[in-house]
């Protein structure tokens, strides 16, 4: 029988459920090796009988958090997509928003500010509570997490591959710029720009480079001793402002257990 | 001895009709700086570049290449190897990379001959170009003695005469059967006069004095100051500014490492083996079944390359495992420096 697959959504854009649907070439073999039983963003029907199920966006409402243990109990594998389940993503960011008239807080706070909720909800705002946003590991165990945003649909694909033979799936453990030289890519660092790709692990490949923007970090940092080895670059080799990296580093990685530099 | 004159013009017409053979892969100009790409229109060459980002190896040895594809229908299997029998020419290569290539021959002839690399490296031509001058600041190859080349080329230019771009002649030295028909057979160029042997005289007088030394100590010398440098303080101290990215392994011409793997169809029926670049600075390199890991620090993966470089491959291979290009210690984003390494080891001995 084939493996009963769910695709589920938290806070986020979505774009990663969006990103199995622009699997174009491969969507007819994808359906032919899987069920698809659950679906919002391709169909109309609902089964909660499910193998594997994949959820993308991060837990930032007390909803999401009802909604990923539901998910959890009914899903025998569950797999965070995208950088908002895996890692927080740029939910995080709203850590660091102060109220009115103060500056930003140095260290993450709980996220509830009023202020950026009326900047986002307007009038209603108290409408919406929303909490701390967190990957969804924060409040159930994950199996898998496949970072990235939004996630990379080739690594989807691999994945479900593995997982299809048997076979163990690991994310690459080594630096984007392993990527980015096998593309032959002149490094951004030549151009003098900070870029994250030193730091963040790989599995892109290197797209962001390739084009010509730096990495951001979306796929998460790849281990701590390189964000250490930044901090003390930072300080020591390179000439620019701290607070312009940290906060490429916030971006999609405020969520993450290292010491920022 | 030179064995033939050659005007740029009749050496770009050449490379034309050789292009009608073989793939033509050379210096081209990008984002200001060079980098080897194939080119289908040989005036987009630039032999007049100072340095490539990266050596002429992808061409040799893909970043990731398949090597066998592999079918399992009704409990049968079957393989087949893929082998790339394209030919090839690289128009532009200076010494350092040429000796690098050569160790890469070396390395993938040796023990174990790998049929991928010698297929690809069987039908490619090397045409060299020779350095004057040092490329760009930095580079240690007089040091590493591969700032020339006596071998390891099918076909060396030296640029005698420069006089604008356009009007440069090469002397012309034959390294192989196949470069000295190559331009023989074009009845284009000259035979050399004396005074073409001695403006070639004077060519490397100059080029003698204008390679300066970064090296504290003889190349030779290398291998016995790491035996005596294994404890030194100096791996981790450099160690705390490395990513562990890798980039000094990727961007090197002498890195031949790789990793081994399998991907298959959804369905697991059809599939292929594909090896890919892997580097001795990442973190899982040096990791065995059981999860054990023999070098788990940067700094003892640092040294570990360094050894690498400077004493174990040429006690192996018997050439130079580093051919002083630099480009690790461009590509290093860390900027952690090959020759300040050498010369501090060198002051603590």
């Amino acid at each position: 029988m084939k493996p009963r697959i769910a695709i589920f959504s938290l806070t986020g854009c979505e774009g990663c459920s969006l990103a199995i649907l622009e699997l174009e070439d491969q969507l007819l073999d994808l359906l032919g090796a899987v069920e698809i039983v659950n679906f919002r963003e391709g169909m109309t029907e609902k089964d909660w009988n499910i193998d594997i199920g994949f959820v993308d966006g991060a837990v930032s409402t007390s909803e999401d958090e009802k909604e990923v243990r539901h998910f959890r109990d009914k899903c025998r594998i569950l797999v965070a997509i995208g950088s908002c389940a895996a890692l927080g993503g740029i939910n995080t960011l709203k850590h660091y928003q102060g109220a009115a008239g103060e500056a930003e807080p140095p260290v993450a706070g709980n996220g509830d500010v009023a202020e950026y909720r009326r900047y986002v909800y307007g009038e209603r705002a108290e409408w919406f509570p929303t909490t701390k946003a967190r990957p969804i590991s924060d409040v159930v165990k994950v199996d898998y997490a496949l970072p990235g945003c939004p996630m990379v649909k080739e690594e989807f694909l691999s994945f479900v591959t593995s997982l299809l033979a048997g076979r163990t799936f690991t994310l690459p453990d080594f630096a984007v710029c392993v990527e980015c030289k096998k593309r032959g890519n002149l490094c951004l660092y030549e151009k003098g720009i900070i870029c994250l790709g030193p730091v963040t692990r790989a599995g892109c490949n290197a797209i962001c480079p390739t084009f010509g923007s730096k990495c951001e970090g979306c796929r998460g940092i790849v281990s701590k001793e390189a964000v250490a080895a930044a901090g003390v670059n930072l300080r020591e080799q390179y000439n620019v402002s701290l607070k312009d990296v940290l906060d490429d580093f916030r971006l999609f990685g405020a969520w993450q257990e290292a010491d920022l530099p | 001895m030179l064995d033939r004159m050659l005007a740029q013009r009749d050496l770009f017409t050449l490379v034309g009709e050789l292009a009608r053979k073989r793939r033509i892969i050379g210096p081209v100009r990008r984002e200001n700086h060079f980098f080897y790409e194939e080119v289908a229109d040989v005036g987009t060459l630039d032999l007049s570049f100072n340095y490539c980002v990266y050596g002429p190896r992808a061409f040799l040895f893909p970043p990731t290449e398949t090597l066998f594809t592999f079918n399992r229908f009704d409990h049968t299997f079957t393989a087949k190897p893929v082998l790339d029998v394209r030919p090839m020419a690289f128009v532009g290569v200076h010494p350092c990379d040429i000796h690098a290539i050569r160790l890469l021959d070396r390395v993938f002839e040796q023990d174990h001959r790998d049929a991928h690399y010698l297929a690809r490296r069987s039908h490619t031509l090397i045409v060299g170009v020779d350095c004057r001058t040092p490329c760009t600041e930095g580079v240690f190859c007089a040091d590493m003695g591969t700032h020339s080349a006596i071998e390891g080329f099918d076909v060396m230019l030296y640029p005698l005469h420069r006089d604008g771009r356009d009007d440069t002649t090469f002397g012309v030295m034959f390294g192989s059967d196949a470069g000295r028909d190559w331009i023989l057979y074009s009845r284009r160029g000259a035979i050399p006069t004396a005074a073409d042997e001695r403006a070639f005289e004077q060519y490397e007088r100059e080029k003698a004095a204008a390679f300066p030394r970064h090296l504290r100590m003889h190349a030779n010398d290398l291998p016995e100051l790491l035996d005596r440098s294994y404890d030194s303080l100096l791996w981790e101290a450099t160690a705390r500014r490395c990513y562990s990215c890798g980039s000094c392994n990727l961007s090197c011409p002498t890195c031949y490492c790789f990793n081994i793997y399998d991907e298959s169809d959804l369905s697991g029926t059809t599939g292929r083996r594909e090896r890919t670049w892997d580097g001795c600075h990442l973190k899982n390199f040096a990791e065995v079944a059981g999860g054990h890991n023999f070098r788990p620090r940067a700094a003892s993966r640092l040294r570990h390359r360094i050894y690498r470089k400077a004493k174990w491959v040429r006690q192996r291979t018997g050439l130079a495992g580093c051919v002083g290009c630099a480009r690790c210690d461009r590509a290093c984003t860390a900027k952690i420096n090959s020759v300040e390494i050498y010369n501090q080891l060198a002051e603590e001995a």
